[in-house]
C-alpha cells in the first residue's frame, strides 16, 4: 500500500474542485479533495479510485504509478436519464419522439391514492379533470380527444398493459414516461391512438433499506352556503313575488299557498305536513303518529300518520351531507441488491373517507419485484402486486344523487320528523326533492371489495454478442363483488316503496406474452444501430354475474342475501373475451451522436374485427438532430444542449369497437320482448327481437401524426426545455352513429364513418437556480393545449346530440365544423324590458310572415330574448347556436421547490384556461318557474324585475315557458378557468449526525395543504368538472375536490 | 393460430339460429311485445321516457285533443306544455321518441317476416299464418304513425336502403296490410293476445274511415258487429258494466276487438310491461305523480237535459260544479244536477266514489293544489282497484304499473265508427240505432253506474247495490233530423264514450274541425287554468304533428335529408 495523490479539477473551465469525495471502490477507505482540488489516499497500483461530486458524473480511474488528476464534467441536465419507452429504453438524449418523463418526486406530493389525480398538470400534453370522490378515476387524456368513446391512454406497467389505474400504489412508482406522438408510440400500433403511459416499478440497490412514508389529515368542505339556497322565509317571499309577477296586469295577485297562507306577506307555518299547520291545530295530534320506516308492505305508504315540524331557521342540506372527513396513507417498503440480484418489497394501507358521508376508499397492497443474475449473461425476474379495494362510488353529476338533491330540497324541510324518522316532501306542496341525508345514509348500504393481482414474469439473455433475447408473460387476475340494498322510502313525494337488494360480482384476466429480440451494435466510433423485432399476443377475458331479489322480511345485512328475498329473482351474467395477436420492429440509429433516426412498424389482428378487415399496419417514423454537436455550435457556451425532432406516424384505436361489432345479433328480454299473450296477467311467453346490426367491414381507424419538437438544455443544466407541436388527424374515426328510426331499435354498428383532428402545444421547463449557497429553487412548469374539430360523424348526419337533461332536447351537440361536446342551445341577447318591444318584434314578425302569432315563444317583459341567429327575423329551433366548448384552450401548472439547509418548500399551481362549464345547478336554483324546489338568492334579490331591469336572472314566474325556462340557453354558460393551489408543502429533515446514533438514515417531517385556494369565476361547487368523452362539462351538482390539510413522515434505515 | 383471433358474439343469437319456426313465432311475439311501446328500465323502445311513447296516446291524442290537462306541475315534463297548446316543437323530444318507439315495432314485424323466408321447416300454412300476424301488426304500426306524422318513410322486410322518402301517402300500404290479415288470419286463435280475422276487419273499415271511404267501411263494421267474435270466440258486444273494460280483472271480455296485455308482478322487477306508459298518470295522493287531469271541458260534456241526452252545442254554459280553488280541508258538495252516468267512470271528481280508494279528496288528490295549474280533476279509467291490487298493480318503480289493457280497438267504438259511416251515406236510422246502442249500455244497466259505498269508512268493501246515486241519467236518441245533427251527436258520443282513451285529437283532424273545436277549447278553458292559456291551433298545419327534427337530421344523402318536414313546420 502506498500513498496516493492527485487533483481533481473541473472539466470545463480546468479550476480546481473542492470537496470531491475520493474512495477505493470495494473498500472503506475515502476522503475528499482539499481547497486546491489536491488529495491523498492509501491505495495500491490496480485498486480503482471512485471520484463523486454533486452535479458532475462520478468517474472512476485506476491506481498506477504516478499522481492521478482526474477532470470531472458537470452533468448536463437530464440528458443521461435514461427513459423506458416500447420494449426498449433509451437514454433521453436519444429520444427522436415525443416522449414526456414525469418528475415522480412532484407527483407523489398529491395526497390521494391514484396516479392519474396526481398526474395533473405535472406533464404536458395530458388532460387530467378529476372529482373529490375518493377513489373515483379522472378522465384522462393525452393530447386532446381522439374519438367519441374510451379516450383513456393504455398504461403499461413493468411492459405488460393493464386495463385501469386506480389500484396500483403510487409509491411504488420508479419512473413514468408518457408516449406521446406515433415516433414513439406507434410500437403499441392498435392501441396507441389515446396515447401511452409507461409504468415502471422500483427495484432494490446495494444495501438493505428501509423506507416509511405516511402521512394524515383531514379534508374540509367549503364553508358558507355554496349553492346559495334561500332560507324559508325568502323562499317564500319568492313564492309570493313569482305569484305577483304572473298576474296579469290590472289584477289583483291571489296568494292562496297551503303552507304560506293567503297574507299579503306570507307566513312560515309551524308545520310542513299536515301541511301548513300551526301549533294547536287538531291535525297535528302527536298520539296517532304512526310511521313504520322499515315497512314492507308497499300499501302502507298511505296510511301513514306523519308529522313534519318546519324548520324556520332552515336546514343547511349541503353540511348535512359533507362533513370534515379524515385521510391516512401508510407505505413501507424494503430494497435491497447485489451482484446476484435484487428486490424490492412494500405494503400499502391508505384509508380516505370522502366529505359526503358514506363514501370512501380503503385500499390494502403489497409488491414484491426482485431479479435475479443467474450468469452473467442470464436474467430472470419478476413483478407482483396484489391490492385489495373497499370503494363503493356514488353517480355524480346527476339529477337522483345525494349531492344532485341537496340544491333542491327546500330550507324549510328538517332532516328528520317529529319521532326521528326522515322528513322530506311528503305532501307535495314542496315539489319531489328526495331527502339528501336519506339518500347517503341509505347509500351506506352499499359495500365494494376488489381484488387483483398484477404482474410479470420474464426472462433475458444476452446471446452471442450484441444480442439480447427476452420474453416476458405478464397480466392481471382480478374479482370484484358489490351489493347494496334498495330501502323502503316514505318521507318524499314519489317513493321507491319496494325493498330489493342487488349484488354484483365479476372476475377475469388477461395475459400478454411478449417475446423480443434486440441487437445494439456500435459500429467504428460514428455509428450506433439499435434494432429490436418482436411478437405479442395478448388474451381478455371476464365474467359477470348481477342479481336481484325484492321483498326481504328483514333488513339487516347479517340476513339480506339473493336468495332471503320473497320475491322473484331477477339475475344475469355476461361472458367476453377478446384477443390481439401482434409483430413488431424498431430500429433506431445514429450517426456522430448528432443525427438520430428511428423507424418501426406494429403489424396488429384484433378479434374484435371480421375476417375482412382483420389485420392493420402501424407505422411510424422519426429522426432528430442534435445541432449542439455540431462543430459550428460547440462555441456557445451557454447552449449546452439542442436538438429538433420530428417524427410521422400512424395509431390505431380498438376499445371502443365492441367484440361482437361484426355480427347481427337477436336477443331477447323479458321487459322488452316477452308478452303475455294468454292475458294471464302475469306469465309472460318468450319474445325475440334485434340486438345488433352487424358491420362485417369494419376495419382499424388510421389517427395519423405528426410531431415536431424542440429539446434544449441551457447554462449547464441550469434551465431545460422541450417544446412540441403535434397535429393529429383520426379518419375512418370508429363510430356507433345513432339510426334512423326507420332502422329500429337495435344497436348501431361501428363503423369507420367520422373524422377528427386536433393539433396544439406540449411545453415544460424546469429551471435550478441556485439563490445563495444554501438556498436553491426549482421550478418546473408545463403547458398543455390541444384544439379539437370534429370533421365528419356519419355519412347520414352532420351531427350527434348528448344529454338532454330536463329539456326535452339536448344540451350537448358534437357536430361538424365544431369540438367534441359543444353546448348547444338558445343564446340570450338581453331581457324583454318592456310590452313594447315585445309588440314591436311581434308585429314586425307577423309582417313578414303571415299566420304567425309571435316574434319568439311566450316572449314577455322580464323574459329571455334570444338572438336570431339566422337572422330570418323569427325566433325558432333553427336559432339554435354553439354556446360554448368544455374543452379549455390550455391548461399549465408550476412546481415551485426552495430548499434552505434542513427546511424543503414547495408548492404546486394548476390552472386551466378558456373552457366553459354548462352549470346545470342554476336551472334549478336561479329560476322559479324550472321546477319546484330550493331557489338560490339569485332567483330572489337579482332577477329581473320592472324597477330592477339590470338584473342576472329572469323575471321569477310560476310556470316554465319558452322564454325562460324550458330550452337550453346560454344563461348556464358560464367561465369554467380556474388557478388552483394544489399542494402546499413545508417540511424539514432533521440532520443526519442526529440520527445516527438511532441507526436512522433519514427523517423528515412535513405539513401540506392541498387544494388550499382556487381562484375562479364559477359559480358553482368546483369548476373541475367531468364527464363522457363526447359529453362533459355539465355540472349537476359536483363532488368537490376539497382542501385538505395534513402532516407526514418519511424515514429510512 | 388463426383461431386465436376468432371470437363469436357471445350470448346471443345469429340470424342463422333464429331462423326457423321456433325462432320466428319467437319473433313474432316480439313483435307484439312491441305494441306498449315500453323498454326497460323505464325508458321507450329505441330511447327516451316510456311516457313520451305511450301506447295510449295520452299526449297525442287526449291532451292535445282537449280532453285532458297535462296536470301535475308546470314544471314536470314541460315539452308536453307546447304540445298541450299546439306550439309544438320541431326539436321536442316526445315526437322522436314516439316516432322510435313505433318504428321498433315495424322493424320487428319486418324482421319476422325476413327471416321466416329463411326459415326451412316452415310450412304454407305455418308461414301463412306468421305473415297475417305480422302484417296486421305491421298496418297497426303505420296506421300510428299516419295519424300522427301524415308523411311517413315506409320501408318493409324487402327494403334494402331504409333511407326512403317520405314522400308518398302510405294508406294504400295500410289497407293491403290490413285486407291480407283479414283475408287469412283465423276468427278465433289460441292465444287471446293474438290479432284475429275479425279484428283485422275492423282495423281495414277503421282505414277505409281515416280516408273517408265511408262506403268501402260501413259493410265491413256491419258485418263484424252482426257475426264477429273476439280472439277468444266471444261474441262480440258490449259488456253490461261500462267500467269492465277498464278493470284488469275483467280483460279479454266480448267487448275487446283488439287490445294490447299488459302484465304485472311479472316477474321482471319492472312495470315494462304494465303500461309504462301511463305511469305518471294517477291521483296526486297515489304513488306518483297528479299527471293528466280532465279538462272543464269534457267535464260539462256530461251535462244532460231532463231526457238524459247531452247539450250538443252549449254544454259548457251547463257547467259541472266544481271544487276549483276550495281547499280539501273546507266542504264541498258535489254538482246536483243531473249528468251521464259515464262521467264519474272516466274523471275522478270531489266527493264522489274513486273506485274503492274512497271519496275523492280534493286538492290533496291533485300535485297542484291550488288547482290553478290544470284544474281539479283526476284521471280514472286506467286506474287500478285497491282490492285487487296485489295482483293487478305493479310496485315495482317509483311510479305504479297496472295490468288494465290497453284497448286500441273496443266493440263501443266499432259501433261509433259503423254509426258515422251510415250517416255519412246517407243511413241516419242506422247511424241513430248504433248511438243509441252505445247509449243503451248504460241506460239499461244502471246497476253497472257508480254508487256510494257499503261502508264510507271501509271503502274497500266495494259499493252498495242499494245505494245508487242520485246524479245520473241517460236517454236515448228519438231521431237524427238531418246529416248535420246525426254527424254531431255522434261526433259528441265518442267524446263521452271515448274520452281519455287517446282518441279524440285524431278524430277532430280527421274531422277537418280540429281548429273550430280547439280554439273554442282554448278559450274556454284557457280562462279558468293556467296551463293551457295562450293555445291556438293553426288550421292547415296542426292537423299533423311536426316530423321529429333529430329524424330529418339523420337522413342525410349527399347532404340533403331525405325525410321532409310537414307543411308549415
Amino acid at each position: 500500500q502506498t500513498k496516493v495523490t492527485g487533483k481533481v479539477s473541473d472539466k470545463a473551465s480546468g479550476n480546481p474542485l473542492p470537496g470531491v469525495t475520493v474512495y477505493v471502490k470495494g473498500t472503506n477507505r475515502g476522503t475528499a479533495t482539499d481547497p486546491t482540488g489536491s488529495f491523498t489516499i492509501q491505495a495500491k497500483s490496480g485498486e480503482t479510485l471512485v471520484f463523486s461530486f454533486v452535479g458532475y458524473d462520478p468517474q472512476e480511474a485506476v491506481v498506477s504509478s504516478g499522481a492521478v488528476n482526474v477532470q470531472l464534467a458537470e452533468k448536463v441536465g437530464s440528458l443521461e436519464e435514461v427513459v423506458v419507452t416500447g420494449y426498449a429504453s433509451q437514454k433521453k438524449k436519444d429520444l427522436t419522439g415525443a416522449v414526456a418523463v414525469v418528475k415522480v418526486e412532484n407527483i407523489t406530493k398529491q395526497p390521494t391514492s391514484q396516479i392519474a389525480n396526481q398526474l395533473q398538470g405535472q406533464v404536458s400534453g395530458i388532460t387530467i379533470v378529476g372529482t373529490g370522490q375518493p377513489g373515483q378515476e379522472p378522465q384522462v387524456s393525452v393530447r386532446g380527444k381522439n374519438t367519441f368513446g374510451n379516450n383513456t391512454p393504455l398504461y403499461i406497467i413493468d411492459g405488460v398493459p393493464i386495463s385501469n389505474l386506480a389500484d396500483v400504489n403510487p409509491n411504488d412508482v420508479q419512473t413514468m414516461q408518457v408516449l406521446k406522438d406515433a415516433g414513439a408510440a406507434s410500437i403499441y400500433g392498435a392501441r396507441a391512438a389515446n396515447g401511452v403511459i409507461i409504468i415502471t416499478t422500483k427495484r432494490g440497490t446495494g444495501k438493505v433499506k428501509v423506507q416509511y412514508d405516511g402521512y394524515y389529515g383531514t379534508q374540509r368542505p367549503q364553508g358558507g352556503n355554496p349553492f346559495h339556497i334561500l332560507n324559508p322565509q325568502e323562499q317564500a317571499d319568492l313564492l309570493w313575488m313569482a305569484t305577483r309577477n304572473s298576474t296579469a296586469a290590472g289584477s289583483t295577485p291571489v296568494f292562496d299557498d297551503v303552507l304560506y297562507g293567503k297574507g299579503d306577506k306570507p307566513v312560515l307555518p309551524d308545520y310542513i305536513y299536515p301541511e301548513g299547520a300551526m301549533e294547536g291545530d287538531p291535525r297535528v295530534d302527536p298520539s296517532k303518529y304512526y310511521l313504520i320506516p322499515d315497512y314492507k308492505d308497499p300499501g302502507l305508504l298511505n296510511s301513514f300518520y306523519r308529522i313534519n315540524k318546519a324548520n324556520k331557521q332552515g336546514t343547511d342540506w349541503y353540511h348535512e351531507i359533507f362533513k370534515p372527513a379524515p385521510i391516512t396513507s401508510h407505505n413501507i417498503s424494503v430494497a435491497g441488491g447485489g451482484d446476484i440480484g435484487s428486490y424490492f418489497f412494500s405494503m400499502y394501507y391508505f384509508n380516505q373517507q370522502g366529505t359526503l358521508t358514506n363514501t370512501y376508499n380503503k385500499r390494502y397492497a403489497v409488491r414484491a419485484n426482485s431479479s435475479f443474475n443467474i450468469t452473467d449473461h442470464i436474467r430472470v425476474g419478476e413483478n407482483m402486486e396484489y391490492s385489495i379495494i373497499q370503494n363503493p362510488q356514488i353517480g355524480i353529476l346527476t339529477e337522483g344523487s345525494g349531492i344532485g338533491m341537496a340544491f333542491r330540497e327546500q330550507s324549510i324541510i328538517p332532516v328528520y320528523d317529529i319521532k326521528g324518522n326522515y322528513a322530506g316532501t311528503w305532501g307535495g306542496a314542496l315539489g319531489n326533492a328526495r331527502n339528501p341525508v336519506a339518500i347517503q345514509d341509505r347509500f351506506g348500504s352499499t359495500k365494494a371489495l376488489a381484488s387483483r393481482l398484477l404482474g410479470s414474469v420474464y426472462a433475458e439473455a444476452d446471446i452471442m454478442k450484441d444480442f439480447t433475447l427476452r420474453t416476458s408473460f405478464g397480466g392481471e387476475i382480478y374479482s370484484f363483488n358489490n351489493h347494496s340494498f334498495t330501502y323502503p322510502e316514505y318521507e318524499n313525494k314519489e317513493n321507491t316503496s319496494v325493498n330489493s337488494y342487488t349484488e354484483t360480482t365479476g372476475n377475469g384476466y388477461d395475459w400478454t406474452w411478449t417475446n423480443t429480440l434486440s441487437y445494439h451494435k456500435k459500429i467504428a466510433r460514428d455509428h450506433d444501430l439499435k434494432v429490436m423485432i418482436g411478437t405479442e399476443a395478448f388474451q381478455q377475458v371476464d365474467r359477470t354475474l348481477t342479481g336481484t331479489t325484492t321483498n326481504y322480511f328483514s333488513f339487516d345485512p347479517n340476513f339480506t342475501s339473493l336468495s332471503s328475498g320473497f320475491g322473484t329473482p331477477v339475475n344475469g351474467s355476461g361472458y367476453g373475451s377478446n384477443t390481439l395477436f401482434s409483430l413488431f420492429g424498431r430500429v433506431d440509429y445514429s450517426f456522430k451522436d448528432r443525427y438520430l433516426l428511428g423507424a418501426l412498424i406494429r403489424r396488429d389482428g384484433s378479434s374484435r374485427f371480421g375476417a375482412n378487415n382483420r389485420y392493420g399496419n402501424f407505422p411510424a417514423v422519426s429522426a432528430a438532430w442534435r445541432i449542439s454537436q455540431e462543430e459550428f455550435m460547440k462555441n456557445i457556451t451557454w447552449l449546452s444542449d439542442l436538438k429538433i425532432r420530428g417524427g410521422w406516424g400512424i395509431m390505431g384505436n380498438q376499445i371502443n369497437v365492441d367484440p361482437a361489432n361484426a355480427f347481427t345479433t337477436f336477443t331477447f328480454n323479458k321487459a322488452t320482448s316477452f308478452y303475455d299473450m294468454t292475458g294471464s296477467t302475469s306469465n309472460l311467453a318468450t319474445g325475440f327481437m334485434q340486438g345488433r346490426i352487424g358491420n362485417p367491414n369494419a376495419k382499424w381507424e388510421s389517427n395519423t401524426n405528426s410531431n415536431i419538437g424542440i429539446d434544449a438544455t441551457l447554462f449547464r443544466g441550469a434551465l431545460e426545455f422541450s417544446l412540441d407541436y403535434y397535429n393529429k388527424r383520426i379518419k375512418d374515426l370508429l363510430f356507433n352513429p345513432e339510426l334512423p328510426g326507420v332502422y329500429g331499435a337495435a344497436a348501431p354498428p361501428y363503423a369507420n364513418v367520422a373524422e377528427m383532428k386536433n393539433h396544439g402545444w406540449d411545453f415544460s421547463a424546469t429551471g435550478n437556480i441556485q439563490l445563495a449557497s444554501k438556498l436553491k429553487l426549482t421550478l418546473t412548469g408545463t403547458f398543455t393545449s390541444y384544439k379539437n374539430e370534429i370533421l365528419k360523424i356519419s355519412e347520414s348526419a352532420p351531427y350527434f346530440e348528448r344529454d338532454t337533461r330536463r329539456y326535452g332536447v339536448a344540451i350537448i351537440r358534437n357536430a361538424v365544423g365544431h369540438s367534441i361536446s359543444e353546448f348547444f342551445g338558445y343564446q340570450i341577447d338581453k331581457f324583454w324590458d318592456s310590452q313594447a318591444e315585445v309588440d314591436a318584434a311581434n308585429n314586425a314578425a307577423k309582417a313578414k310572415y303571415p299566420g304567425l302569432s309571435e316574434y319568439q315563444q311566450a316572449a314577455a317583459p322580464g323574459r329571455f330574448r334570444y338572438k336570431d341567429v339566422n337572422g330570418d327575423g323569427k325566433i325558432d329551433a333553427q336559432d339554435r347556436t354553439y354556446l360554448g366548448s368544455p374543452n379549455p384552450d390550455f391548461t399549465y401548472g408550476l412546481n415551485i421547490g426552495l430548499t434552505y439547509k434542513n427546511w424543503d418548500f414547495s408548492m404546486f399551481f394548476y390552472g386551466v384556461h378558456g373552457n366553459k362549464i354548462w352549470n346545470q345547478v342554476r336551472w334549478w336554483t336561479d329560476i322559479y318557474g324550472s321546477f319546484n324546489g330550493a331557489k338560490s338568492k339569485t332567483a330572489l334579490y337579482d332577477s329581473w324585475l320592472p324597477d330592477r331591469k339590470n338584473a342576472k336572472a329572469p323575471i321569477q314566474e310560476l310556470k316554465p315557458n319558452f322564454s325562460t325556462s324550458d330550452p337550453p340557453t346560454s344563461y348556464y354558460v358560464e367561465n369554467g378557468s380556474y388557478l388552483r393551489a394544489k399542494n402546499l408543502m413545508i417540511g424539514y429533515t432533521f440532520p443526519a449526525y442526529m440520527l445516527k446514533r438511532v441507526g436512522v438514515e433519514k427523517f423528515r417531517i412535513y405539513a401540506q395543504a392541498a387544494n388550499l385556494f382556487t381562484i375562479t369565476k364559477y359559480t358553482g361547487l368546483d369548476p373541475e368538472i367531468t364527464g363522457n368523452t363526447d359529453s362533459f362539462g355539465i355540472d349537476e351538482g359536483a363532488y368537490p375536490n376539497q382542501r385538505q390539510y395534513l402532516v407526514g413522515v418519511t424515514l429510512n434505515f | 393460430s388463426k383461431n386465436f383471433l376468432e371470437k363469436p358474439a357471445y350470448s346471443s343469437l345469429s340470424e342463422q339460429i333464429v331462423a326457423n319456426k321456433d325462432g320466428v313465432n319467437y319473433l313474432l311475439v316480439g313483435a307484439y311485445a312491441a305494441l306498449d311501446g315500453s323498454g326497460t328500465p323505464t325508458s321507450s323502445l329505441g330511447g327516451g321516457n316510456a311516457w313520451e311513447a305511450a301506447s295510449t296516446n295520452w299526449v297525442y291524442g287526449s291532451v292535445a285533443g282537449g280532453d285532458a290537462h297535462k296536470g301535475s306541475e308546470g314544471t314536470d315534463q314541460t315539452p308536453i306544455n307546447e304540445i298541450a297548446i299546439w306550439q309544438p316543437n320541431v326539436a321536442n323530444s316526445f315526437f322522436n321518441t314516439k316516432w322510435r318507439a313505433v318504428y321498433e315495432g315495424v322493424a320487428r314485424c319486418n324482421n319476422t317476416l325476413r327471416l321466416m323466408a329463411q326459415a326451412k321447416d316452415m310450412s304454407d300454412a305455418d308461414k301463412l299464418k306468421v305473415t297475417a300476424e305480422a302484417r296486421f301488426l305491421r298496418g297497426h304500426y303505420y296506421f300510428e304513425l299516419k295519424k300522427m306524422f301524415n308523411n311517413v318513410p315506409y320501408v318493409t322486410e324487402t327494403t334494402t336502403d331504409p333511407l326512403v322518402p317520405n314522400d308518398v301517402d302510405i294508406w294504400p300500404n295500410i289497407e293491403a296490410d290490413f285486407k291480407f290479415a283479414q283475408a287469412n288470419l283465423p276468427p278465433t286463435q289460441p292465444q287471446v293476445a293474438r290479432a284475429n280475422k275479425w279484428a283485422a276487419q275492423i282495423y281495414l273499415a277503421k282505414t277505409y274511415l281515416y280516408q273517408k271511404k265511408y262506403a268501402d267501411a260501413l259493410p265491413l263494421f256491419n258485418d263484424a258487429i252482426a257475426n264477429g267474435v273476439t280472439s277468444n270466440g266471444l261474441k262480440y258486444q258490449l259488456t253490461d258494466n261500462f267500467e269492465d273494460n277498464f278493470d284488469a280483472s275483467k280483460k279479454n271480455n266480448s267487448e275487446s276487438v283488439f287490445a294490447i296485455q299488459m302484465s304485472a308482478n311479472d316477474g321482471t322487477n319492472g312495470i315494462a310491461n304494465a303500461n309504462m306508459g301511463d305511469m305518471l298518470n294517477f291521483p296526486a295522493n297515489f304513488k306518483c305523480c297528479g299527471f293528466y287531469q280532465p279538462t272543464f271541458d269534457l267535464v260539462n260534456s256530461y251535462r244532460v237535459d231532463d231526457n238524459g241526452l247531452p247539450y250538443l252545442d252549449d254544454y259548457n254554459q251547463h257547467a259541472v260544479k266544481s271544487d276549483m280553488g276550495i281547499k280539501a280541508t273546507q266542504p264541498f258538495t258535489p254538482d246536483n244536477g243531473l249528468v251521464d252516468p259515464r262521467l264519474d267512470w272516466t274523471v275522478g271528481r270531489r266527493g264522489l266514489p274513486y273506485h274503492d280508494w274512497g271519496y275523492f279528496a280534493g286538492s290533496t288528490w291533485i300535485r297542484d293544489q291550488s288547482q290553478r295549474y290544470a284544474g281539479p280533476f283526476a284521471t280514472k279509467k286506467m286506474v287500478y282497484w285497491n282490492y285487487n291490487k296485489d295482483k293487478y298493480m305493479d310496485n315495482n318503480s317509483w311510479a305504479p304499473g297496472t295490468a288494465i289493457n290497453v284497448l286500441l280497438i273496443r266493440f263501443s267504438d266499432v259501433l261509433l265508427m259503423a254509426a258515422e259511416c251510415a250517416a255519412e251515406t246517407g243511413d241516419l236510422g242506422t247511424a241513430m240505432g248504433y248511438v243509441n246502442q252505445v247509449r243503451s249500455r248504460m241506460k239499461d244497466h244502471p246497476e253497472g253506474w257508480v254508487h256510494d259505498y257499503k261502508d264510507p269508512a271501509n271503502p274497500i268493501q266495494g259499493f252498495d247495490p242499494a245505494k245508487p246515486l242520485p246524479y245520473y241519467k241517460i236517454g236515448l236518441y228519438t231521431a237524427f233530423p238531418d246529416v248535420t245533427y246525426a254527424r254531431k251527436a255522434i261526433r259528441f258520443e265518442r267524446k263521452l264514450e271515448l274520452a281519455m282513451e287517446g282518441h279524440r285529437f285524431f278524430d277532430l283532424s280527421r274531422w277537418g274541425i280540429a281548429d273550430q273545436v280547439l280554439n273554442a277549447y282554448f278559450a274556454f278553458e284557457g280562462a279558468i287554468t293556467d296551463d293551457v292559456k295562450g293555445g291556438h291551433f293553426t288550421k292547415g298545419r296542426n292537423e299533423y304533428f311536426p316530423i321529429p327534427q333529430r329524424q330529418i337530421d339523420l337522413t342525410l344523402k349527399n347532404g340533403q335529408p331525405v325525410l321532409k318536414q310537414n307543411n308549415g313546420y
